[in-house]
C-alpha cells in the first residue's frame, strides 16, 4: 500500500498556473472517479484551494507510477502539457505524504501561517471524496488523523494568535478597549475602500450602529444603504463625534479633519468615555497629538501593519511547536499504515497455526479413551486450551512484525515472515 | 490548637507562594491551565487564614483584631474574598494572576510578622460595636488594595494600547471598558463601607470619649482615615460625574494607595500610629 501526493501550491507556482490546474467544485465528482480508475481502486483525495492543488491517493501501484498516472492525469483533464506545469510540482509518499497533509492541514504551509481556513477547505475536500466513494480505509484514517492533529495544534499552540490583517487587527484592538461591541457606535468618515472593509469587520462583531459622514451626501448615501448605516454630511462630524465609541477614517482630505480640540470637546460631551480611533487614510486624517491624550486610543495605517506583522512573528515562531506535535503524529500513522501493510501476512500465518491447531486437536481428542459423544463440555475445554495456546504464541510473532514492518524495508520484512513460518499467500 | 495555627498559617503563605509562581506560569503564556490552579491556591489560601482567624479567636476567647498579625491576615482573607468575587466575570478571570503575586507579598510580610507575634493573644475590644467598626475599616481597606491593583492592571494595558505590539500581549488583560467597570465598582462599594466606618468611629469617639483624648481629631489614626475618606470621596464622585476616568483616576488610586502605604509604614516606624500624638493632653 502506498501513500502518494502530487501538487503545486503558492510556494511552487504562479497564481495564473493554479488557476488555469484549479478543480471547480462541480468538476471534482467525475475528476474523482475518473483518477481513482485510472489508479485501479485506489483511494484519491483532491484538494483544490486558490493557494493549491494537490492529489492524495492511497494505492497498490508503486510510487513512481502513482506519480506519472496523477502527473498525466491533471494535464488530460485541464488540457495543459506537463511541460508547462512539471516544474510547479511537488510529489512524495510515504511518511513524507502524511507529513504534508499534517502541514497543510494545521495551516503551517498556507500564505498566512495559522489561519483557520485551510482546515474547513481539507474538510470538504475529504467530504467530496467521501460522498463519492473515492475514500478508502487509509485515507480516511490519514484525513481523519490530520484534522485530529490540526485541531490540537490550534488549540495547544499559538499559532493562531492575533490577527494578520489591517482590518482584523483593529477589530482586536477595538475589542481590547470595549469589551462588547454590541451597543457601540461607529463612525465612518469618508468612503475608501479599506474603510468599508474595516467596517464590515466590526460590524460582523457586533456593532449596531453606523454613522458615514462624507462630503458627498451621494456617496454616504450609496454606503448607508449596503452598511445600514445613518448617512452625515461633512459638517455634522463635529457634532456627532461624541456618539461615536468607534472612530474610521479614511478621506483623501489634505488636512486633519479631526485634532485635539475635538476630542476634548466630545470626552467633555461623553463624561470621558474612551474614543477607538482608525485613521488608515494617507495623509492622515487625524492630528497624531491626539495619541497622546487620554482615553483616546489613536491607530494609523503604520500601527495596524506593524501590529499585523508582529502578529504573524509571533506566529512564526510558533512553527517549531506545531512541527514536533506533526512529527509526533506522522510516527503514530506511520506505524499504523506500516502495521497495515503487515496486515495480509498476520491473516495468513494466524490461519495456518489455527490449522494445524485444529488436526491436532481432532487427533488428540480421537486418542482420548471412553471421550464419548455426549462428552461435549472435554470438547469444549480442549478447543478453548487449543486456542489460547495458539492465539498467546501467534501475539508476539505479530507484534514484532508490525514493529519490524514500521522500523525496516517492509518487503523483506515480510519476505522472511513468510520464508519463516512457510507462508504462501498474504 | 497553637500547632493546627501554625499549620493553617504558615500553608496558606505556601499557597500564595505557589499561586504566584503558577500566575507567572501563566502569564507567560504556555501553561493555560495554571490559571484554575491559581485561583484554587489562593481560594485555598483564604480558607486557612480564616481557620487560623477563628481558632485564635475560641483559643483566646477574644475577636482577635487588635494585633498586627490579625489585621493583615483579615486584610488578606477579605482581599482574596474580593478577588475570587470579581474573577467570576470570564473577561476578568487573567486577573487572579496579577492580583496572587502582591498578596502573597502581604502573605510574606505577615509571616515575618507572625513569626514571633502569632501566639501573642489579642487584645478585648470594649464591645461588639468597635469589632463591626474595625471589620468594616479593613473591608474598605481591602476594597481599596484590589481597586488599586486594578489601576495599575489598568494603566499596563492601556499603556499597551497606545503603543501597541502586537495583539496578543492585549489579549493577555481584560479590555478597558472591563477594569474601568471593575475600578468603579471597587470603589462604589468601597466608599459606602468606608463612610459608615467613620460615622461608627464618631459615635465610638461619643460613647468612649477617654480613649482618644480630647483632640481626638489630630490623632494619627484618624489623620489617616480621614486621608482615605478623601481620596475615596474623590474618586467616587469625579468617575460618577464623569470628570475623572481611564488612565488618570487608575493614576490617582495607584499614586493615593502609595501615599497611603507610605505614611502607613512612617507611622509604625516612628511608633506613631497607636500612641496618643497630640491628642493625649485632656
Amino acid at each position: 500500500m502506498n501513500l502518494v501526493v502530487v501538487g503545486l501550491s503558492h510556494h511552487t507556482s504562479s497564481v495564473e498556473l493554479r488557476e488555469r490546474l484549479h478543480f471547480a467544485e462541480k468538476m471534482l465528482p467525475g475528476a474523482l472517479m475518473n483518477l481513482r480508475e485510472q489508479l485501479g481502486d485506489a483511494g484519491v483525495v483532491i484538494l483544490s484551494t486558490c493557494n493549491r492543488v494537490e492529489i492524495y491517493a492511497s494505492t497498490e501501484a508503486s510510487s513512481g507510477e502513482a506519480h506519472d498516472t496523477i502527473r498525466k492525469f491533471i494535464s488530460d483533464w485541464h488540457k495543459v502539457p506537463e511541460s508547462e506545469f512539471g516544474e510547479a510540482l511537488y510529489e512524495y509518499d510515504g511518511r513524507e505524504t502524511i507529513g504534508h497533509l499534517f502541514r497543510v492541514t494545521s495551516s503551517l504551509d498556507s500564505l498566512v501561517v495559522g489561519e483557520a481556513q485551510i482546515l474547513g477547505q481539507v474538510h470538504d475536500a475529504f467530504l467530496v471524496a467521501q460522498t463519492e466513494q473515492c475514500a478508502d480505509k487509509v485515507t480516511h484514517a490519514l484525513f481523519q488523523r490530520a484534522f485530529a492533529i490540526a485541531k490540537d495544534v490550534r488549540t495547544r499552540t499559538s499559532i493562531s494568535a492575533g490577527k494578520v490583517s489591517v482590518g482584523s487587527v483593529a477589530v482586536d484592538l477595538a475589542v481590547s478597549i470595549f469589551s462588547d461591541l454590541a451597543g457601540k457606535t461607529v463612525m465612518v468618515i469618508g468612503s475608501g475602500k479599506m474603510g468599508e472593509v474595516t467596517l464590515r469587520s466590526l460590524v460582523t462583531r457586533g456593532v449596531d450602529r453606523v454613522l458615514l459622514v462624507n462630503r458627498s451626501q451621494e456617496k454616504a448615501m450609496s454606503l448607508a444603504e449596503r452598511v445600514r448605516g445613518e448617512p452625515l454630511p461633512l459638517d455634522a462630524l463635529e457634532e456627532n463625534l461624541p456618539r461615536a465609541d468607534i472612530v474610521i477614517s479614511s478621506t483623501a482630505a489634505p488636512q486633519y479633519l479631526l485634532t485635539p480640540a475635538h476630542f476634548h470637546r466630545a470626552l467633555r460631551k461623553r463624561g470621558n468615555e474612551p474614543f477607538c480611533v482608525i485613521d488608515i487614510a494617507v495623509p492622515r486624517n487625524i492630528d497624531p497629538a491626539v495619541k497622546k491624550m487620554d482615553n483616546v486610543y489613536l491607530y494609523d495605517v503604520d500601527d495596524l501593519q506593524s501590529v499585523a506583522a508582529a502578529n504573524l512573528d509571533a506566529r512564526r515562531q510558533e512553527v517549531d511547536q506545531c512541527m514536533k506535535r506533526i512529527e509526533e503524529g506522522v510516527d503514530q500513522f506511520w506505524g499504523w499504515l506500516q502495521g497495515l501493510v503487515a496486515e495480509p501476512t498476520i491473516v495468513s500465518l494466524a490461519a495456518n497455526l489455527h490449522a494445524i491447531r485444529e488436526r491436532e486437536l481432532h487427533k488428540s481428542l480421537n486418542q482420548l479413551p471412553n471421550l464419548g459423544e455426549n462428552d461435549e463440555a472435554v470438547r469444549e475445554i480442549m478447543t478453548a486450551l487449543s486456542k489460547r495456546i495458539t492465539n498467546s504464541m501467534l501475539h508476539q510473532p505479530t507484534v514484532q512484525l508490525k514493529r519490524e514492518v514500521a522500523d525496516q524495508d517492509p518487503s523483506k520484512v515480510l519476505a522472511f515472515a513468510k520464508r519463516l513460518f512457510g507462508i504462501k499467500e498474504g | 490548637m497553637p500547632i493546627v495555627i501554625d499549620i493553617a498559617f504558615y500553608a496558606a503563605f505556601a499557597l500564595f507562594a505557589t499561586a504566584t509562581l503558577t500566575s507567572f506560569l501563566y502569564l507567560r503564556g504556555d501553561k493555560p491551565n495554571m490559571l484554575a490552579v491559581t485561583q484554587r491556591a489562593i481560594s485555598i489560601a483564604a480558607g486557612l487564614l480564616l481557620v487560623a482567624f477563628c481558632l485564635r479567636w475560641v483559643n483566646y476567647g477574644r475577636i482577635p483584631l487588635t494585633t498586627m498579625v490579625d489585621i493583615v491576615n483579615l486584610l488578606l482573607v477579605m482581599s482574596t474574598g474580593i478577588v475570587l468575587m470579581l474573577v467570576r466575570t470570564e473577561p476578568l478571570r487573567p486577573l487572579v494572576c496579577y492580583y496572587a503575586p502582591p498578596l502573597a507579598a502581604l502573605s510574606l510580610m505577615n509571616v515575618a510578622i507572625g513569626f514571633k507575634t502569632l501566639h501573642e493573644a489579642p487584645k478585648e475590644l470594649d464591645d461588639v460595636f468597635l469589632a463591626v467598626h474595625v471589620g468594616l475599616a479593613f473591608l474598605a481597606y481591602a476594597l481599596f488594595l484590589i481597586a488599586s491593583l486594578t489601576s495599575a492592571v489598568y494603566i499596563v494595558q492601556a499603556r499597551r494600547l497606545k503603543s501597541p505590539l502586537n495583539t496578543a500581549r492585549t489579549a493577555k488583560l481584560p479590555p478597558l471598558e472591563y477594569l474601568d467597570a471593575t475600578l468603579y465598582r471597587l470603589i462604589k462599594w468601597g466608599y459606602p463601607f468606608f463612610a459608615i466606618t467613620l460615622i461608627l468611629g464618631f459615635v465610638g469617639v461619643y460613647l468612649y470619649p477617654d480613649e482618644l483624648g480630647v483632640r481626638w481629631w489630630l490623632s494619627a489614626k484618624i489623620l489617616f482615615a480621614v486621608f482615605m475618606a478623601g481620596l475615596y470621596s474623590f474618586s467616587f464622585h469625579s468617575r460618577r460625574l464623569g470628570l475623572l476616568r481611564g488612565q488618570k483616576l487608575a493614576y490617582v488610586m495607584v499614586i493615593g494607595f502609595g501615599a497611603m502605604l507610605a505614611i502607613y509604614l512612617l507611622l509604625s516606624v516612628t511608633n506613631l500610629k497607636d500612641a496618643g500624638f497630640w491628642s493625649s493632653a485632656a
